[in-house]
């Protein structure tokens, strides 16, 4: 099960990742980006600290939320309204204080990715967060579908997110500001997938950590 | 080639340069709640307020047209990169009145992004708030579907005819159709030939070859023509402002507000070549030069190059263009 004291685990943990890779989120960034992508996520990263930290009550729906608008309030341009829409989705689909168990996490990701999907017009293919996000959630509910545990959500999870964000190197980005230097926008990965991925390489990583 | 700015430490840009532009310009604005810029001296509060948001770097835009006859509150972001929710819902809360704010969104992801979480959170609060999307930038061509349009120096005039409108006591209704109808008919064409780089990070943005110029540095570049040898500022205005005309469907008669927006490091000697240069285009299609502006307004660091803007007006957005206003960026008597 997933509880309160594990999704802070989990947001903590994908907080590591992030910082952990801020110089590569930068690098990957300022080819086509302006390379602030890996200062604006580490700063998201310290809000959502912060957030847990100041966070009072012990509800999993107020923690989300409260980490969600902490993101938003980052200044970085689409990454805080995207990232932040993210976990205050899952807020809103969360079922009270209860602890979430696979299939519950699932759905809260999917819930996370559907308000994702309201706030932009990216679809898989134009090399954006969408194209580790989409497969990442999919795979996370096809795994409780099929009984996984929390544990194997979270695996299916990141390496479909991985595998995303990876594939995102042969193509040519249609969104964002790098759509501007069109076909030189392929040979490396999308910055905002790869944090996809790390996020959700830290959620793993932290639920491993506090069985 | 390194980064040449006179900076500290660039986490603090933002905050620094506000404090700074807040004391070059103390009778006019001043800093409120989480890096608001406002007023000095408020508008009346039953009179629409207008109110914008956008990313850092681009001085005197857009906090420069805070002031009276213009915005009222300007939310700046990062270097680039706009302001998230919470601090745009904090603007339309401290703007908040029973006349309404109108909220000048310039077409930007994160930006629209913003806008739109905190216009929801302002309804739900019971605020009457209403947006005006400024899509400008004719580079990607469709005017069909502007979506896909960048907004560019047009927020400009859009903030300049709504401010008008709202201090001479119009409702939000007739602000928000004056915004929209100078919007629908503007148009802002790009030509860059040196770029830049961003302040914070050092990131190069936009390279231009040492001998071309780039006109409409958008996506595909179609209009004017893309990437070209550098041309003369008689050559280069001709085929920016038939580009524009064209956009705009301007014809014989009709009466144009021109504007040239240099991006940084572009001459304002330079502007005025290229505006005269517009002149004599325009007078060989019997298109009037109404009104006609030259400076920096929306800037892009040290970028080389200009945004020429090009807008049909008619009488009522000619007086609100004329109208008076004091603000950091421009000031009519």
């Amino acid at each position: 099960m997933v509880t309160y004291e594990r999704w802070v685990a989990m947001v903590r943990a994908a907080a590591g990742q992030v910082r952990a890779s801020q110089d590569l989120l930068s690098n990957l960034d300022s080819h086509g980006g302006d390379g602030d992508h890996g200062t604006t996520m580490v700063r998201a990263m310290n809000c959502i600290e912060q957030a847990v930290e100041a966070e009072q009550s012990s509800s999993i729906p107020a923690l989300l939320r409260a980490i969600g608008w902490a993101v938003m309030g980052v200044d970085g341009g689409a990454t805080g309204p995207l990232f932040g829409t993210f976990f205050m989705s899952m807020s809103d689909a969360a079922p009270g204080d209860a602890a979430l168990d696979a299939r519950g996490l699932a759905a809260a990701f999917t819930a996370g990715l559907a308000g994702v999907q309201k706030r932009t017009r990216a679809q898989v293919g134009d090399k954006t967060m969408l194209d580790a996000l989409v497969p990442a959630v999919e795979a996370a509910a096809a795994a409780a579908d099929g009984g996984g545990s929390v544990e194997d959500v979270l695996r299916s999870a990141f390496e479909a997110a991985r595998a995303g964000a990876e594939r995102t190197s042969a193509l040519q980005a249609r969104f964002g500001r790098a759509k501007n230097i069109g076909e030189k926008s392929i040979g490396q990965p999308d910055a905002g997938a790869t944090s996809v991925s790390l996020l959700f390489k830290g959620f793993l990583e932290g639920v491993r950590s506090h069985a | 080639m390194a980064m040449k700015k006179f900076i500290n430490d660039p986490d603090n840009l933002v905050n620094e340069l506000l404090a700074g532009f807040v004391l070059a310009h103390a009778n006019k604005v001043a800093l409120a709640g989480n890096k608001l810029v406002v007023r000095t001296h408020p508008k009346a509060a039953s009179k629409v307020a207008v109110v914008t948001l956008g990313g850092s770097g681009h001085e005197p835009a857009l906090s420069g047209f805070v002031g009276e006859g213009m915005l009222d509150i300007s939310v700046p972001g990062e270097i680039f990169a706009a302001p998230g929710p919470p601090r745009v819902f904090e603007a339309l809360k401290l703007a908040h009145r029973d006349a309404g704010v109108l909220l000048v969104v310039l077409n930007h992801e994160g930006d629209v992004m913003t806008a739109g979480i905190a216009m929801e959170m302002a309804e739900k609060e019971g605020y009457k708030v209403k947006q005006v999307l400024t899509h400008d930038d004719i580079s990607v061509p469709s005017r069909q579907d502007p979506r896909d349009r960048r907004g560019l120096v047009g927020c400009f005039p859009v903030i300049k005819v709504a401010g008008a409108a709202a201090e001479q006591g119009k409702s939000l209704d007739e602000c928000l159709a004056i915004a929209e109808r100078m919007e629908r008919n503007m148009a802002t064409l790009a030509v860059a030939v040196t770029g830049a780089t961003h302040p914070s990070t050092g990131s190069v943005i936009a390279e231009v070859p040492e001998a071309d110029m780039i006109v409409g540095m958008g996506q595909h570049g179609e209009a004017g023509g893309g990437q070209q040898p550098l041309k003369s500022a008689d050559e280069t205005a001709a085929i920016m402002i038939d580009a524009l005309c064209n956009d705009l469907g301007a014809k014989a008669g009709d009466r144009l507000l021109v504007m040239i927006n240099g991006v940084g490091s572009t001459t304002l000697m330079e502007q005025y070549l290229v505006l005269n240069g517009v002149k004599k285009a325009l007078d060989a299609k019997g298109i009037v030069l109404a009104r006609a502006i030259a400076g920096e307004f929306l800037t892009v660091q040290e970028m080389g190059g200009f945004q020429m803007f090009a807008a049909k007006m008619d009488d009522e957005l000619l007086a609100l263009w004329d109208a008076p206003c004091n603000t950091p960026a421009l000031v009519v008597k």
